[in-house]
């Protein structure tokens, strides 16, 4: 296992997207872990002295309306990120990647109903079905993580039966039902192992739109709620403000922009390098 | 002057691990109204020779030599130039009819197209030669109208709708490449028919590519036997089956299914030529074929043998010519 | 192929009502008194019963179903609780900002996106390609509010070209409403050309691998024109279906941007409703949108149907 790691590392290194991808993911990962920690400045200081400063060493990328430093704000925001987009994977990974396991070994009716149930799903935009959900059960963080992570599962759902089902024909999976093991143990111990690396890329990429949504319903208002800073938030605020301090409005969206591209590049990357063929699909 | 004449022809590819050498000093002569047919197993390079005759080598491959067609040396040609003489000088009817045919366009426009392109034809001008062409090669407008799309149609009809497009402007070299590989045992004996027709009646030189010596000895005037990227015998058709000189040859000729006179194959067990064709890179030092040869000899590990003549325009390149008759 | 679209009309019409069912379930589960939200809290019990009979609250649930379905179908959409208007009304005031809107968006992608992907292709692995293919993966990354505010930066605030919001009205003339509609166009645009411009990009890259390419130039025709006469068009069908994906993101993207541009349109009446708990509003609108996404969808079919022939005709030899 730890061969294969090895493998895949040294193939992911002359992959351009996935050094440069992991790099900047990486980056803000460790920016988030460290504002759980510590950041410049106390989120919450609010200092009308010293509001709309532009860059300087004090404050590297200026400060907003309240005085709060931006750099520190921007910090706090990743973790809200991360924290929402990994609730939000997992919960979809967590009943999207059982269900499709399941639907893949027992076929028949549920197959059929889950599929169906898929295909509505995704003749459905998601963002519309997120802003309803979140705006009827009434925005904040926790509301706004299960509308995200409700259509993260179909995507897993779907996924997993499509790539469980070729894995089902294939010649050991008959020699383990030979062998009298019955299709949850057979799925778990054969069929997730074969499909993990399609999983994991997709994981990347779903991580990358989930930040994309979350910054959106936060925008919007329907998402993480002052005093919590998030990205998407601070783009709303600043935005009366661009006549004021433009700047303001440059630097979150940078960071969302920057993460995402991060996350994508590291997901194709990962794709090439963890199995060739799938290249073609997309 | 001969029509197609290939003299040294290289093709090489450029490779993370060095360079591969797919064809390796090749010479080929066509002449009008004539026939040759290319022999070998897959990877050869029968189908290399064919791409680098229209110019059609895949990206990132070097060719050297030369390919001249009427005096004109293709290798030195202008892409311009070369857009030219495809389809107008030298057209190419393909081992795949399922594939080679554009699934969106109906088949009148595509044998039209090259009409339009070269002779500067109207819609309708080109609209009456291709029907023209078409019917030339069994398609009679009245069942087959020009605005039907391939997947209307049989393999064996698609291969002809090729065939009219290779033909719409009176080119002088044919190149087809196993033109009836993928075709039903019995429509191959028709396509055949239809392009030994063809080359009689319009003085074309046709190159024929097969793995098939049946077909190479009932439709060609001479034949060249290719072994990993080079030729291993040439020589007028009958000649060489009446005295076939290389053992790969006479290996080949050995794995074909012999035909009693009702057509039936006979219960005799085939032979095959043991091992398989070593690839670019993996090529030994002296004689390609020297892996799977049955007579080889400590010459034929070190050195490559060159074309030697055996008899009018008959040749083989191999050491030991003499023994292996003796052999046989 | 009719037997094709028959199928694809019956599908049509059983995903739109299963998108009612689901609208109308999800309000009814959901907490909320539509006439205690008209009233305040502080309404009288009487008063309140009064207003639940006259919206038909106090009906079952099943038969309120039927009622709202049947309207849907007479083009009865109900009125709205908040604007005192029919919901039709409201519908049409509001289509005239959102469908334009959307149309400019698919166009600049679209016209945007597709000789931008057949390029890349072109130039497989040369620096343009490369170029294009890392300005593609930023359109995605980056979100389009974001986008839209830095237009608003550039062309409002700076440039002074444009307002930085609002909606003229088309009374006010054909180009100042299109006017007003540029830069958001323009933002709900820019992530959709940029996966567009990939799909098309893989897409053209497959089709020339097809043998049918070598057949064009082995006919004479120079790269260019195999490409763009004989790839070009295979390669559409697979991007169609992105195409028809895309309005539904669009629609989606119209809830943000019109916020972000203050645009009376119906992403913004949606999003309003919902706040305000007009739920008739809401419910219409879903249904309207799913509605719009379906028959977008069923379009696209009719689409395949007249790029690849294979499709038209039953197929069948002669």
């Amino acid at each position: 296992m730890s061969e294969g790691f090895a493998e895949i590392w040294r193939m992911g290194l002359r992959s351009r997207g996935f050094v440069i991808g992991g790099v900047i993911t990486l980056l803000f990962v460790a920016l988030a872990a460290v504002a759980l920690v510590w950041t410049p400045y106390p989120v919450e200081e609010i200092v009308v002295a010293r509001r709309f400063q532009g860059i300087s060493s004090a404050h590297w990328l200026g400060t907003d309306q309240f005085g709060r430093d931006l750099v520190s704000l921007l910090m706090a925001g990743a973790v809200n990120s991360v924290a929402v987009a990994i609730v939000a994977v997992g919960l979809g990974v967590g009943i999207g990647v059982p269900l499709g396991a399941i639907a893949a070994a027992r076929q028949g009716w549920l197959d059929e109903i889950l599929m169906r149930a898929n295909d509505f799903a995704f003749a459905f935009p998601a963002l519309l079905s997120a802003v309803m959900i979140t705006a009827l059960a009434g925005p904040g963080a926790i509301n706004s993580i299960i509308a995200i992570g409700i259509f993260n599962i179909p995507v897993f759902a779907r996924l997993t039966r499509g790539a469980a089902l070729v894995v089902w024909k294939r010649e050991f999976i008959l020699a383990a039902r030979v062998a009298g093991k019955g299709p949850v143990r057979i799925s778990i111990e054969h069929i997730l192992p074969n499909i993990s690396s399609v999983l994991i890329v997709q994981v990347t990429i779903q991580f990358a739109l989930a930040i994309l949504a979350e910054a959106g319903l936060s925008y919007l208002g329907l998402g993480t709620q002052p005093p919590q800073p998030s990205w998407g938030k601070m783009l709303n605020e600043a935005q009366t403000l661009m006549f004021l301090a433009p700047q303001l409005a440059i630097f979150p969206g940078l960071a969302i922009a920057l993460t995402v591209l991060g996350l994508n590049l590291f997901g194709d990357g990962l794709r090439d390098v963890l199995d060739p063929r799938l290249r073609r699909e997309r | 002057m001969a029509l197609l004449s290939i003299e040294n022809l290289c093709v090489e590819l450029e490779g993370p691990e060095g360079t591969y050498r797919l064809l390796d000093e090749v010479n080929l002569l066509l002449n009008k109204g004539q026939c040759l047919g290319l022999v070998g197993e897959s990877g050869c390079g029968k189908s290399m020779t064919a791409l680098a005759i229209m110019g059609l080598l895949p990206q990132g491959m070097r060719a050297h030599g030369s390919i001249l067609v009427d005096g004109e040396d293709l290798l030195r040609a202008e892409e311009e130039r070369l857009c030219q003489l495809r389809g107008r000088k030298m057209a190419m009817v393909f081992q795949e009819p399922m594939t080679a045919l554009n699934p969106v366009v109906p088949i009148g426009r595509q044998v039209g197209e090259g009409l339009r392109l070269h002779l500067g034809l109207t819609r309708h001008e080109s609209e009456t030669r291709a029907t023209q062409s078409l019917a030339r090669v069994g398609l009679p407008v009245e069942r087959f109208p020009l605005g039907l799309f391939p997947h209307q149609l049989s393999g064996g009809q698609r291969q002809r709708v090729v065939i009219a497009m290779a033909l719409a402007c009176g080119p002088d070299i044919l190149v087809a490449d196993e033109p009836t590989t993928a075709l039903d045992v019995t429509v191959q004996a028709q396509i055949l028919d239809l392009l030994a027709e063809i080359i009689d009646e319009f003085d074309m030189g046709l190159v024929l590519i097969t793995h098939d010596l049946g077909v190479v000895a009932e439709t060609t005037d001479t034949m060249a036997v290719m072994y990993a990227g080079r030729v291993v015998e040439d020589g007028p058709t009958d000649e060489v089956f009446r005295r076939m000189a290389h053992p790969y040859t006479r290996g080949l000729f050995a794995a074909m299914p012999s035909h009693s006179s009702d057509g039936a194959a006979t219960r005799t067990p085939l032979s095959t030529i043991p091992g398989r064709v070593p690839d670019a890179l993996s090529r030994p030092a002296g004689c390609p074929f020297v892996t799977r040869c049955g007579f080889a000899t400590d010459v034929c590990h070190q050195s490559v043998p060159q074309m030697e003549a055996l008899g009018h325009r008959h040749g083989a390149a191999c050491f030991n010519i003499a023994r292996g008759e003796v052999d046989q | 192929m009719t037997l094709f679209l028959v199928k694809r009309l019956i599908m049509l019409v059983a995903t739109l009502l299963v998108a009612a069912v689901v609208v109308f379930s999800v309000l009814e589960i959901l907490p909320g008194d539509p006439a205690l939200v008209m009233l305040g809290v502080s309404a009288q019990p009487d008063t309140l019963a009064a207003l639940r009979a006259e919206m038909g609250l106090d009906q079952p649930a099943w038969l309120r179903f039927f009622q709202w379905v049947g309207g849907l179908v007479t083009g009865e959409l109900g009125r709205s609780y908040t604007y005192d208007v029919p919901v039709s009304e409201l519908i049409v005031e509001r289509v005239v900002v959102s469908l334009p809107l959307a149309v400019m968006a698919l166009t600049l992608s679209t016209v945007i996106a597709i000789p931008l992907g057949v390029i890349a292709a072109s130039r497989h692995n040369k620096p343009l390609d490369i170029a294009l293919t890392g300005a593609a993966q930023f359109g995605i990354a980056i979100p389009n509010f974001w986008f839209a505010i830095l237009l608003i930066l550039l062309f409002s605030v700076t440039l002074q070209w444009v307002p930085a919001g609002g909606f003229a009205g088309w009374d006010a003339g054909f180009w100042p409403a299109v006017q007003s509609l540029l830069l958001p166009a323009f933002a709900l645009a820019l992530p959709q050309a940029a996966i567009l411009t990939r799909v098309t990009r893989s897409s053209v890259l497959e089709v020339l691998q097809e043998d049918f390419v070598r057949t064009a130039r082995a006919k004479g025709l120079s790269r260019n024109a195999a490409l763009w006469r004989h790839a070009v068009r295979n390669a559409l069908i697979p991007v169609i279906t992105i195409l028809g994906l895309q309005f539904s993101f669009l629609l989606a993207g119209t809830i943000i941007i019109e916020n972000v541009f203050y645009l009376p349109g119906l992403g913004r009446l949606l999003f309003q409703a919902i706040a305000q708990r007009d739920l008739i509003v809401v419910k219409d609108l879903v249904v309207l949108l799913a509605g719009s996404v379906v028959l977008v969808n069923f379009l696209v079919d009719v689409g395949y149907a007249v790029l690849d022939p294979r499709l038209r005709s039953g197929g069948g030899h002669v």
